[in-house]
């Protein structure tokens, strides 16, 4: 045994749906040829209900071999510093220095999907980064997108990011737009954590009209942010057994809500190979009221086959003649063999039901085949 | 029986079941408090206290370069001291766990580790870095990196985000990171932020697949929550019943779908399910939407105006701009706190509305 596992990896998953009808063929493949040298891609068609298809990711990334500097291009998700995830076809670049410092610079066009018509759409930015102390790491970014050639978006923002003790990190991020001068949007999460707990504290502030294009008539309507102020607490409360808790407060407008989760998962073996979860949630913000509960239950069977099982009720508050409860059910049962026969393929089947606002009843059977192949 | 008598009762009988129910699930070791599977972590502790020296067992890992065999102990050399055996079964069927061993197999075959160069620094002594060895109850002996950062500060490496000394290749390897950037809690919500600083850190392990499956343009189709169906195990906003719930997720969170997905987006799905403008004669506003004071529109828009976009964005913008026009009869759209430093009568969205000389 040796270690140089840098396989070529080609997957192919394909989906079929009776609603609709619908077909799906993904196709996803990655490569590290040499140190310095991978590509990736995943291509996908279908039918829903007229032929269609898209490349959403296709890229091929130089990196000189010791980490000074790396250059990607073709297709990708961008998202950098406080840069929001732009999909673009473009180049990436980044260079950096073994005391902490690195440059990035990028470029290129917004994706349009399904290969749809350009008009003079681009989007031009930086990053300039430094640790400090070893521990912290504090960047700003500049990005400028243009949608048919007008200023569609316009920010800089300052990211941080620090781990001054074992226990203790801090990550915030903030945007400021130039073109409507104000904080598009700002977060923060400090989480400390003592044997089996975990307690996060996160806070947030977005302002809506600044996340939208300013191209758009819906940007000018003025700052009305949304705030969050919240904390998470993840306990371990027995070897098999995590719980999660969360609860945020949330402005809106004038408005004050909340929003509640609880949210537990039981492991049947030491592995996790089966388990049970239950999780509860209550939304009480501006016209959203809702409370809603999810089971989740997975058991292997043995030879490979899996069954899992997943129900949701969500009840809205409000009805408005769109059903007082929208129940969500799935059941279904995977084939994955580790060896002997049929490694590298998988089989999923599903049956799923559901009423919805739109739909008193509902039903839907999913169908996935996958194969997946390893060349060394 | 008073009402608030009724729910202490009912709250001190729901408190007692769920003691009983806990306890009963810890006796029955459904917990993992106590172990109920064949297999069971290998005694090495025992071993130890024994005296009896890894490498004994672990024969030639002391001189173990980059490659070759796991120097997993053989039946034979057990039976070199349990003359004994108490039945005819593979040791390793009982004894030692396979995630363990099978940890240990990916280590190999995806790190760059020689044992040979690291026994002279820790003069032998193999529980300085297997810190689990001396557990009564180990579940993972592969040491954490946090271990190897003890000696190594790789300071340099980390900087260039140079994992190829070690690390063959982080992406299939699949090793979860434990003692550094723990994907923990609420990851699906806290990643942004997180990775804000990291985010050529976090492509040494994840592949741009993993970024693009949710926040490409038009990703839906590969969306792990679609794709992905039977792994029920997978938290996130998109799964379940999420259909149902995706215009109640996204008004108590305004601004939170433009993360991902485009103001066009809405019309897509929309249109194919005919409840967007043109495809429908129902109007989805409750009446008191626009009136001749205003009405609801208004306030509404400007706390959500993603999603008057959703459906009314590009072209039907024009809707807005009848009304809100300079010297319209819907007044100025503008709210508190609006800023630009656009040509109103040039730029877009300004002329729509903006006349020359207005």
């Amino acid at each position: 045994m040796q270690a140089t596992a840098e396989p070529l990896v080609l997957r192919a998953d394909a989906l079929a749906e009776s609603q609709a009808p619908v077909g799906l063929l993904v196709l996803q493949g990655q490569d590290k040829l040499r140190p310095w040298i991978d590509t990736e891609g995943l291509v996908w068609a279908g039918a829903k209900p007229s032929a269609t298809g898209d490349v959403l990711v296709l890229t091929v990334r130089l990196r000189e071999p010791h980490g000074f500097g790396e250059v990607r291009g073709g297709r990708f998700i961008l998202t950098t510093g406080a840069v929001r995830p732009v999909q673009m076809d473009g180049g990436w670049m980044i260079g950096r220095t073994p005391w902490g410092s690195s440059l990035e610079a990028f470029g290129g066009a917004p994706v349009v999907p399904r290969f749809g018509a350009r008009s003079y759409d681009w989007l031009v930015g930086a990053r300039l980064a430094q640790s400090i102390f070893s521990w912290a790491k504090v960047g700003v970014s500049y990005v400028q997108r243009r949608d048919d050639g007008e200023i569609s978006n316009e920010e800089i923002g300052v990211d941080l990011a620090a781990a001054p003790a074992r226990w203790f990190d801090l990550a915030a991020r903030t945007a400021y737009d130039l073109t409507s001068p104000g904080i598009a949007e700002a977060r923060v999460s400090a989480a400390t954590r003592i044997d089996s707990w975990r307690i996060e504290l996160f806070a947030a502030q977005t302002s809506p009209s600044r996340l939208l294009p300013a191209t758009s008539l819906f940007s000018v309507l003025g700052d009305f942010p949304s705030q969050t102020l919240g904390s998470t607490v993840k306990w371990k409360a027995a070897p098999r057994l995590d719980v999660l808790a969360s609860g945020a407060a949330q402005g809106v407008g004038d408005e004050v809500g909340y929003n509640a989760s609880l949210r537990t998962v039981l492991r049947l073996d030491d592995r996790g190979a089966g388990s049970l979860g239950l999780e509860l949630r209550r939304q009480d913000v501006s016209t959203a009221q809702w409370t809603g509960v999810r089971g989740i239950a997975t058991q292997p069977l043995g030879r490979g086959l899996r069954f899992s099982t997943e129900v949701e009720i969500a009840a809205p508050d409000q009805a408005d003649g769109h059903g007082s409860i929208w129940p969500w059910g799935l059941m279904a049962l995977a084939w994955r063999p580790s060896t002997g026969w049929g490694t590298g393929w998988e089989t999923a089947a599903a049956v799923e039901a559901a009423s919805t606002p739109v739909h008193r009843y509902e039903t839907n059977a999913l169908l996935r085949l996958s194969r997946t192949l390893e060349f060394r | 029986m008073k009402p608030r008598l009724l729910v202490s009762t009912l709250s001190r009988r729901f408190l007692l079941v769920l003691a009983l129910a806990f306890t009963l699930a810890a006796c029955a070791g459904v917990l993992g408090l106590k172990t109920t599977s064949q297999s069971h972590p290998f005694e090495h502790r025992a071993h130890v206290i024994k005296g009896v020296n890894c490498v004994e067992c672990h024969a030639g890992v002391a001189l173990a370069g980059d490659t070759g065999p796991v120097h997993f102990p053989s039946d034979a050399i057990c039976r070199g001291c349990h003359t004994k055996p108490h039945n005819e079964s593979a040791c390793g069927t009982c004894h030692g766990e396979s995630f363990v061993r099978g940890g240990a197999e990916l280590a190999r075959e995806h790190l760059r580790f020689e044992h040979k160069t690291h026994m002279a620094d820790v003069k032998g002594d193999c529980v300085r870095c297997h810190v689990g060895v001396a557990d009564s109850q180990p579940t993972e002996l592969r040491p954490k990196m946090a271990t190897c950062f003890g000696c190594h500060k790789h300071q340099d490496q980390w900087n260039l985000r140079d994992c190829d000394g070690c690390h063959v290749d982080l992406q299939t390897e699949g090793a979860l990171p434990t003692s550094h950037l723990v994907h923990d809690g609420d990851w699906v919500r806290e990643h942004g932020v997180r990775a804000a600083s990291a985010r050529d850190l976090c492509a040494t392990c994840h592949s741009e697949r993993s970024c693009a499956a949710c926040h490409g343009e038009g990703t839906v189709p590969a969306l792990p929550a679609r794709l992905a169906f039977d792994t029920v195990s997978l938290s996130g906003l998109h799964r379940a019943g999420f259909k149902s719930r995706h215009a109640l997720e996204a008004r108590g969170d305004p601004g939170l779908c433009t993360t991902c997905h485009s103001e066009n987006s809405c019309v897509e799905c929309h249109a194919a399910s005919n409840v967007a403008p043109g495809t429908t004669t129902s109007n989805p506003h409750p009446p008191d939407w626009v009136t001749a004071s205003g009405g609801q529109h208004g306030q509404q828009a400007r706390i959500d105006p993603m999603s008057c976009a959703g459906c009314h964005g590009g072209a039907g913008e024009q809707l807005c701009v009848g009304c809100h026009r300079v010297g319209g009869p819907g007044g100025t759209p503008h709210g508190p706190g609006f800023t630009s430093t656009k040509n109103r009568q040039h730029d877009m969205p300004c002329r729509l509305c903006h006349a020359v000389g207005q």
